[in-house]
């Protein structure tokens, strides 16, 4: 059979007249859009595949990646193989970056809104309109309620530290991130313990134990990648869960532990590894205080004890806690990320960096690391002006225990606003974050939204929070920017920088953020704090790491060889005691426990409700991506994750439509049966039962999480507590 | 005998009989070109698809000929069928659809007897049977002619049809058990024609006392004796218009 | 030796994590509502299991070959969490592919020069009948070209010397490409030194070009090899009826004229 071959005659050129969709794509800025979704039959007989580096911006990771860019369009997103942070991969989501860049539904100019927020009523500003508008909103506000009251919160981007600068200049103190919805208490329990936020050496280590992490649906580079290749060469991973997530099906070990009694969990096992004597007593001299303090105190916490509060098998808490130990310092209680869960999230850490520091796994192959040097450099800014009518603090100010000041805590931030005490905050800058469907409450954010003058959002997409704002400005994909240098920290894989520069040009009217800050400083005679160029502060953060622009340049990344193991050698520790504390001395000053108590859960499930717990999978970043084309067919809608049990008392079958409700909000789905889960929690995805109609794919699907979800936090961080919710679950129609 | 010649075929007939022969062929040809799987393909093994790719530099390229040989021959016919209409189709039609029973039978029975065992065994078996072993007369064409006749023009009519619908597959059809379809009944269709088609070309050229009909599909013209013996009762109706 | 492309593939790294179908959707275009390759999945058995060691032949759902930790034992807690199970896997490219004998044109066929099965797509007319062929359902027919389509290991990546994008992308490497048949290529390599298996169906054996390193599952997946009807019929019924009729006619022909050659009578005077 004679093969194919390019120059015959096509029937598909005779028959079928396919050029209507290409022809229809010689148009404007909507063209390579157009030209991308185009089905095009024939291969263009067009030039030469190029390839741009670029780091991707689908989560948090950023990837090092090689763009494949034929005709002028990005056609296909790979690896870098060079990029060891990610161990030369990319996931679903950053494959699926080309359906964000081509995305039919992308924001494409200033909008401004007509009539009431929500409606979806939009009239399109040329950008100089919106940036004199939105400079004269903001300075208004500034001027009758002083600078602290316009709320910036900016997403987790390369280029959100332009917006934090902005607010600086700006004036205001009130900046909030993702992170209070987020790891504010994980970061809390460890730099009081440790003195530092560590990461973990997941590939060298021999014995983890995962509790409410998911790091094969979670993906973290390279703890995820590393996950895998440890367990081959013999790592023993348990997961304790209440869900049977991906990593709990791949793992040696699950256990569906109660939801919020991890700490018990903790305490046993250190309990076990003090009584047994399964300890380095050299290394606890050394390095560790308050050993005796700590083995008084977990006396009373045994296996037996800890059985009854977290529903795992005494025998098997203190088996895992000798196999740990046994396996020690190549050993480690994975730190996590995403510890929004419950009120005493923070202390829950503590008990488990406390585990961490008995194994004496700091700064050794397999355990917990401290932060590797990059080596790149803050630029130098003038000083940011000061404002004298300004308050004293922050809006959150107080609101925690012992709250991060960069970062504040929403929850407390929004109940400030909607009270307007104390004082009134009435304008909201947001980039590339989705509060309306991240933050838990939903009904509480559009009352503090209903409460402000001026909501200014920056965003690619009609997200939620875009849909309830009053100007919407459209930003570029990661793709189509320019981005200053990032230091990204690859625990044993590496430590290196990665940057962005455009693959494609940007498309329609987009403008990246970094771009309209420079444009609002102008208008309110802020330009000199914005009058660099990206490629000078680049060079300024470059500027001690002479190899790096030839690196990323030719690489797409730049490594630093700096040194893995013993950082701490010869150091002290950052804490008060310059050691590793086990007992916290600054705690029991503030009066707070020093060491973790065990305390009943906040709310027990009454027998006919159930524990809501969140989650992440591989198919989305968040509440963000669900409209993407490419991942919405992976997972076109949320369900709720119910055991089998409850549901038939319920009279629930798989499919079906169900009402959950809390004291929140309620919200519609369908029901999943799943044995993986117990029977007395409930589970959903994120980012579903939109208010926005500019989200095609999604609108009229599934649930929305933070319309259901009440918003507890953790007493010491203020972050956010999402395990917290108890919910009901009725069947569609029944009475 | 008289050399005189009866106009018989007008040059459109003529060239629309050899294009069709034509296109017919070459149809055939590059059609079972096509047929690459070996389960399926009537000659054996794949000699033939294998042998018709090379010659046409590929698999594709038979198909676009296939396609453009097949639309050009509809396309032909149906413009000879409209514009000839009353000129030729209609006639053609009322002359091959005219069957007399009892008189074409009996021809077909007598006509089968002398061709392979001879015109005397015919008497012969007629007075022992006790029929009249004369050959009935016939018009234009012959019932034999008739018998082909018909089923190549439905037999036309499917082969096209189907053929389309194969040819739309991947332009408009979103269900492929049409095609599925179509691809058997295109073969079967083509499959029985062609048997047909052995017979035509062999009683039309080859048969003995053929010859002149053969010679007639090019000059138009047939003697007056030929024409006499074998289609007498057009004969006879010739001679009838051009006397009076 | 000649070339066979091929996937050995260690499903026991998968965590379903879908890159590979991402990928591979964008590199090749695949119309949304298709696939052309996939990840199947074995769901787990729940239940309460005494903490002892389970041989592997005694649960019915266990997995024990997957990561065989030589310092610890595989010990059971609540549920059986070694169970479940993700298979990745695309279209085979096998050694005796039932498509390739599916097809009437010859439009797919099995590539000499690399092993590949391979789609003409100038002459598929899209008539479907190696759809059903398939028993793993690796192809589709385009809702839009209205022709077939399938894997074909990236053909144009290869050309520029790259991986198919299924096996590049993967963040624990499950997929291994290359030629089975050079010994020096990393899937020989593997298919020598480890026990392998291939998910084949009971009825049909393509021999799959697909190697899963010890073992795998679900197994009982794909499906026996089918033909719609109008090709069954061709084969069995009307190849043989119209050879018959063909036939007939054509010694009929060869008869008569044979008797005009040989036998003169008074006919060849007329």
């Amino acid at each position: 059979m004679a093969t194919k071959t390019d120059t015959s005659i096509s029937r598909r050129s005779f028959l079928k007249w396919s050029g209507a969709a290409t022809a229809a794509a010689v148009a404007g800025g909507q063209a390579p859009v157009l030209h991308s979704l185009a089905y095009t039959g024939e291969k263009s007989a067009g030039s030469e595949p190029e390839y741009h580096f670029s780091a991707c911006g689908m989560c948090l990771n950023k990837c090092g990646l090689v763009a494949r860019v034929e005709n002028g369009i990005v056609t296909k997103l790979d690896p870098n193989p060079k990029f060891l942070k990610s161990r030369g991969m990319l996931c679903a989501r950053g494959n699926a970056g080309t359906s964000q860049l081509y995305d039919p539904d992308r924001l494409k100019y200033p909008l401004l809104r007509k009539g009431e927020r929500g409606e979806g009523r939009w009239q399109r500003l040329s950008w100089d309109q919106a940036l004199d508008l939105a400079a004269e909103k903001l300075t208004k506000i500034g001027e009758e309620y002083t600078r602290c009251g316009v709320l910036f919160t900016p997403g987790s981007d390369m280029q959100s530290q332009f917006v934090h600068w902005f607010a600086e200049v700006f004036g205001s103190y009130n900046v909030t991130t993702h992170e209070s919805n987020c790891l504010l208490s994980r970061n809390r329990a460890y730099l009081d313990t440790f003195g530092e936020v560590p990461f973990a050496d997941v590939l060298h280590s021999k014995y983890i134990i995962m509790a409410g992490a998911n790091r094969f649906e979670s993906i973290i580079t390279p703890d995820s990648i590393d996950l895998m290749t440890a367990m081959k060469k013999g790592c023993k991973l348990v997961v304790l869960d209440p869900r049977f997530t991906k990593t709990a099906a791949l793992a040696h070990e699950w256990f569906p532990i109660r939801p919020g009694t991890d700490m018990s969990f903790f305490l046993a096992i250190t309990h076990v590894i003090i009584h047994e004597k399964l300890y380095d007593e050299k290394y606890a001299q050394e390095k560790l205080y308050g050993l005796d303090k700590l083995t008084e105190h977990v006396k009373k916490y045994s296996p037996e004890w800890a059985a009854k509060v977290c529903d795992i098998p005494a025998k098997d808490i203190r088996r895992i806690a000798q196999e740990l130990a046994a396996a020690a310092p190549a050993a480690m209680i994975y730190p996590g990320r995403r510890t929004s869960d419950y009120v005493n999230s923070t202390q829950i850490r503590r008990a488990m960096a406390i585990a961490n520091a008995l194994l004496g796994n700091w700064d050794k192959p397999g355990g917990l690391l401290a932060a590797r040097m990059v080596g790149t450099t803050g630029p130098e800014l003038p000083e940011a002006p000061f404002y004298d009518d300004n308050p004293d603090d922050r809006l959150d100010h107080g609101s925690a225990h012992i709250m991060f000041d960069e970062e504040g805590s929403f929850k407390h931030t929004r109940d400030a606003i909607i009270a307007g005490k104390p004082y009134p905050v009435k304008g909201w800058f947001t980039y590339k974050i989705n509060p309306l469907q991240s933050v838990a409450n939903r009904r509480k954010t559009l009352e503090m939204i209903d409460k402000l003058d001026f909501m200014l959002t920056v965003d690619i997409a009609m997200s939620d929070t875009a849909w309830m704002a009053d100007l919407v400005l459209p930003a570029p994909s990661y793709l189509e920017r320019q981005d200053p240098a990032a230091g990204l920290q690859g625990s044993s894989a590496c430590a290196c920088v990665v940057t962005r520069d455009p693959v494609v040009p940007a498309l329609f009217e987009s403008k990246p953020v970094f771009w309209i800050l420079r444009e609002l400083a102008g208008r309110m005679g802020l330009e000199e704090y914005f009058s660099f160029t990206m490629e000078e502060y680049r060079e300024q953060q470059l500027r001690k790491l002479p190899d790096s622009e030839r690196a990323l340049r030719e690489d797409g990344v730049y490594y630093n060889p700096s040194k893995l193991y013993g950082i701490y050698e010869g150091k002290i520790y950052k804490t008060k005691s310059q050691k590793i504390e086990l007992y916290n001395e600054r705690y029991a000053e503030m009066g707070l426990d020093p060491m973790p108590v065990c305390k009943p859960l906040r709310e027990n499930v009454p027998s006919d409700r159930f524990r809501m717990v969140v989650g992440r999978n591989a198919y989305f970043t968040h509440c963000t991506t669900q409209n993407n084309t490419l991942l919405n067919e992976l997972m076109p809608e949320n369900t709720l994750w119910i055991h089998p049990n409850p549901a038939k008392k319920l009279g629930i079958r798989d499919g079906d439509a169900v009402v959950l409700s809390s004291k929140s909000g309620e919200g519609e789905l369908k029901a999943e049966l799943k044995k993986g889960i117990r029977e007395d929690t409930v589970y959903m995805a994120s980012g579903f039962g939109v208010l926005s109609e500019g989200l095609t794919n999604v609108f009229g699907k599934g649930a929305c999480m933070a319309e259901i979800l009440e918003d507890f936090t953790d007493e010491l961080s203020g972050n956010m507590a999402m395990h917290e919710t108890i919910v009901k679950v009725a069947r569609k129609g029944a009475s | 005998m008289s050399d005189e010649q009866i106009k018989r075929h007008t040059p459109v007939t003529i060239f629309i009989h050899w294009f069709n022969a034509f296109c017919w062929f070459f149809l055939l040809a590059t059609g079972l070109g096509l047929i690459g799987n070996e389960q399926l393909q009537p000659l054996v093994g794949t000699w033939w698809p294998s042998m018709m790719r090379i010659i046409f530099g590929s698999g594709e390229m038979l198909l676009v000929l296939h396609i453009i040989c097949g639309l050009v021959w509809t396309v032909v016919f149906l413009i000879y069928a409209v514009f000839g209409a009353k000129q030729y189709v209609i006639p053609f039609l009322k002359e091959i659809l005219a069957v007399v029973p009892s008189r074409d039978v009996m021809w077909l029975f007598t006509k089968q007897i002398q061709m392979t065992m001879g015109s005397k065994t015919l008497e012969r078996m007629g007075k022992i049977f006790g029929f009249d072993a004369k050959i009935p007369d016939q018009g234009f064409y012959n019932v034999g002619q008739k018998l082909f006749a018909v089923p190549s023009i439905l037999g036309g009519l499917v082969i096209v049809i189907t053929g389309i619908i194969m040819a739309l597959s991947n332009v408009c059809i979103t269900d492929t058990s049409v095609v599925q379809w179509s691809i058997l009944i295109h073969f079967v269709t083509v499959g029985f024609v062609f048997a047909g088609l052995l017979i035509h070309i062999f009683m039309a050229s080859i048969a003995i006392g053929e010859r002149p009909a053969f010679i007639s599909m090019f000059t138009g013209t047939v003697p007056e004796e030929y024409a006499k013996h074998h289609h007498k009762l057009w004969y006879d109706e010739v001679k009838g218009k051009l006397d009076v | 030796m000649k070339t066979q492309l091929a996937m050995v593939i260690d499903s026991s790294s998968c965590i379903d994590c879908k890159a590979c179908m991402v990928s591979c959707k964008v590199e090749n275009k695949v119309p949304g509502g298709y696939w052309r390759n996939w990840v199947k999945q074995r769901e787990p058995r729940f239940g309460k299991i005494p903490g002892a060691k389970d041989p592997a032949a005694q649960a019915e759902g266990c997995r024990t070959w997957i990561i065989q930790a030589p310092d610890f034992d595989k010990v059971k807690g609540y549920g059986d969490p070694g169970s479940m199970h993700f298979q990745p896997g695309g279209c085979m490219h096998c050694a005796n592919p039932a498509c390739v004998q599916a097809c009437p044109t010859g439009a797919t066929y099995k590539d000499e020069k690399d092993g590949t099965v391979r789609l003409n797509d100038k002459l598929c007319i899209g008539c479907g009948c190696c759809i059903p062929a398939c028993p793993y359902g690796a192809r589709y027919r385009h809702p839009e070209k209205k022709i077939v389509d399938k894997c074909d290991f990236c053909a144009k990546r290869r050309e520029r010397g790259e991986l198919p994008a299924c096996v590049i992308t993967c963040p624990t490497k499950a997929r291994t490409f290359g030629n089975i048949n050079d010994p020096e290529s990393d899937v020989a390599r593997l298919v020598k030194e480890n026990k392998t298996v291939r998910v084949v169906n009971e009825e049909t054996d393509t021999e799959p070009n697909m190697y899963y390193v010890l073992t795998t599952a679900p197994m009982n997946w794909p499906r026996k090899a089918e033909s719609p009807t109008p090709i069954r019929w061709w084969a069995s019924l009307a190849k043989p009826l119209v050879w018959a009729v063909v036939g007939l006619n054509a010694l009929g022909v060869l008869v008569m004229f044979g008797k005009q050659l040989i036998i003169k009578d008074e006919e060849t005077e007329k």
